[in-house]
């Protein structure tokens, strides 16, 4: 059940969140070493500051996920892992990663959403272009 | 899923209601006209065409026992239609709007009705006998875009309202001499006309297409994220769910009992939405049989 509104993260947690992300970004690292990109993916997105407005959370995070999601190889292993429940975010991401314009970010991204939209349908695009407020 | 019956009436519909025995429907062709079908052997025949506005009639509803037509439209203008002798006669409602009316809707008693404008405002209609004509309250404050959508709680007063700002909100529009105050409602007949109960901020996008389900306890709304919105119990505590699903955003949802949820929108195919025992919110895919015993008061055509 979900409460009827939503509370925005101010700045000055940011270095919170920001240090959060780091110590993330340590846990992906050793997780792509061990081969586990998939893994790599999911901590990557799990946590990720949608209620902040704070640009700097955003571009860390964005960094951390970019580096998971340019380590993915083998799709049909991520999407037979990966839950239902990080495909909303997983699509904001990729959206955010077509709009560096950076050749290998967008050949890698639109790969992979390809069959995200296979999988969840063009519903979860909506929600990742409608969604004005919960931007990555 | 298959069609009970399909007839093109039109190349575009973009607003219509049915009669209330079912037997004829009207709707607008995307023009300025009201055209009216009855159905007379298993062929529908043009039976009156209604002409009187200027632009798109926006919505359209027939009440059910006065059998009134109320029609609105992007001239900003109201008209409510009654049969005398064999023709549709109208009157003209002032509502006092300055830009486009985009949805009506009749009150449960159908003393009332509700108009949603792009003007951010909410127009309440009511006949007023002394001098003979309908008058409009409005309720101007709180939207801050453009009210898509409204809906009646059985109860006559209280009123749920969407809009592009992605909220929907529930107001009272008890009207002195109209309304008669309700000792034994509690809450709801206590406010004032244009206060507002209820503000849910379910949805980060536009809101569109809410609906009560018979008992008034539970509200369903859509927004353009392809989600859809279910609060039971709405009051002071409300239930939330949200349900999103993996197809084209929905524009209108209507309950066809206490636990089921039509919607409709941009993905051309109606979707059925139940709940279970517990209450939880889900959509089915259910295969329609002929021996569905289901009463479908509300088709929608995609404007495409």
């Amino acid at each position: 059940m979900m409460a009827a509104t939503v509370d925005f993260v101010e700045a000055d947690n940011a270095e919170a969140i920001i240090s959060r992300i780091e110590h993330k970004s340590r846990k992906i690292e050793s997780l792509l070493k061990q081969s586990r990109p998939v893994e790599a993916l999911k901590t990557a997105l799990e946590g990720s500051p949608p209620n902040t407005r704070d640009e700097r959370c955003k571009s860390a995070n964005w960094i951390v996920v970019h580096r998971a999601i340019m380590a993915i190889k083998d799709l049909d292993a991520l999407f037979s892992s990966l839950d239902p429940e990080y495909y909303d975010i997983l699509m904001k991401y990729l959206y955010r990663g077509l709009s560096t314009g950076d050749r290998p970010t967008c050949d890698q991204c639109l790969r992979i959403h390809e069959r995200l939209t296979e999988r969840a349908g063009l519903g979860c695009i909506l929600r990742s272009l409608a969604d004005t407020m919960n931007t990555v | 899923m298959a069609a009970v019956a399909v007839h093109q009436f039109a190349p575009c519909i973009t607003c219509h209601a049915w009669s209330p025995d079912r037997s004829m429907v009207a709707f607008c062709p995307n023009n300025s006209e009201v055209h009216i079908y009855k159905l007379s052997e298993d062929k529908w025949e043009q039976a009156h065409i209604l002409q009187k506005h200027d632009q798109i009639v926006s919505g359209i509803d027939w009440s059910s026992r006065a059998n009134r037509i109320v029609t609105v439209s992007h001239d900003r203008n109201s008209y409510v239609w009654n049969y005398e002798g064999s023709e549709w006669v109208p009157t003209l409602v002032i509502l006092r709007l300055n830009r486009a009316a985009l949805c009506v809707q009749w009150s449960p008693q159908e003393n009332k009705f509700a108009v949603g404008s792009g003007a951010k405002t909410v127009c309440i209609c009511y006949y007023e006998q002394e001098n003979n004509w309908w008058v409009s309250k409005l309720i101007r404050k709180r939207h801050n875009s453009s009210v898509t959508s409204v809906a009646w709680h059985p109860n006559n007063i209280l009123l749920a309202t969407t809009s592009t700002d992605g909220k929907c909100r529930v107001f009272s529009t008890f009207i002195k001499g109209v309304d008669t105050r309700d000792s034994k409602a509690g809450s709801s007949s206590d406010s004032k006309f244009g206060e507002q109960i209820l503000q849910l901020d379910l949805s980060f996008s536009w809101a569109f297409g809410v609906n009560w389900s018979p008992s008034g306890n539970t509200l369903a709304y859509v927004g353009h994220s392809s989600t859809i919105y279910f609060v039971d119990d709405v009051g002071p505590s409300p239930l939330a769910q949200n349900v999103a699903f993996r197809d084209l955003p929905l524009r209108d949802v209507l309950f066809i009992s206490e636990k089921v949820v039509i919607g409709v929108g941009f993905d051309c195919n109606p979707m059925v939405f139940a709940a279970d025992e517990s209450g939880m919110w889900y959509l089915c895919q259910i295969p329609w049989g002929e021996e569905d015993v289901i009463n479908w008061s509300q088709v929608w055509f995609a404007v495409f």
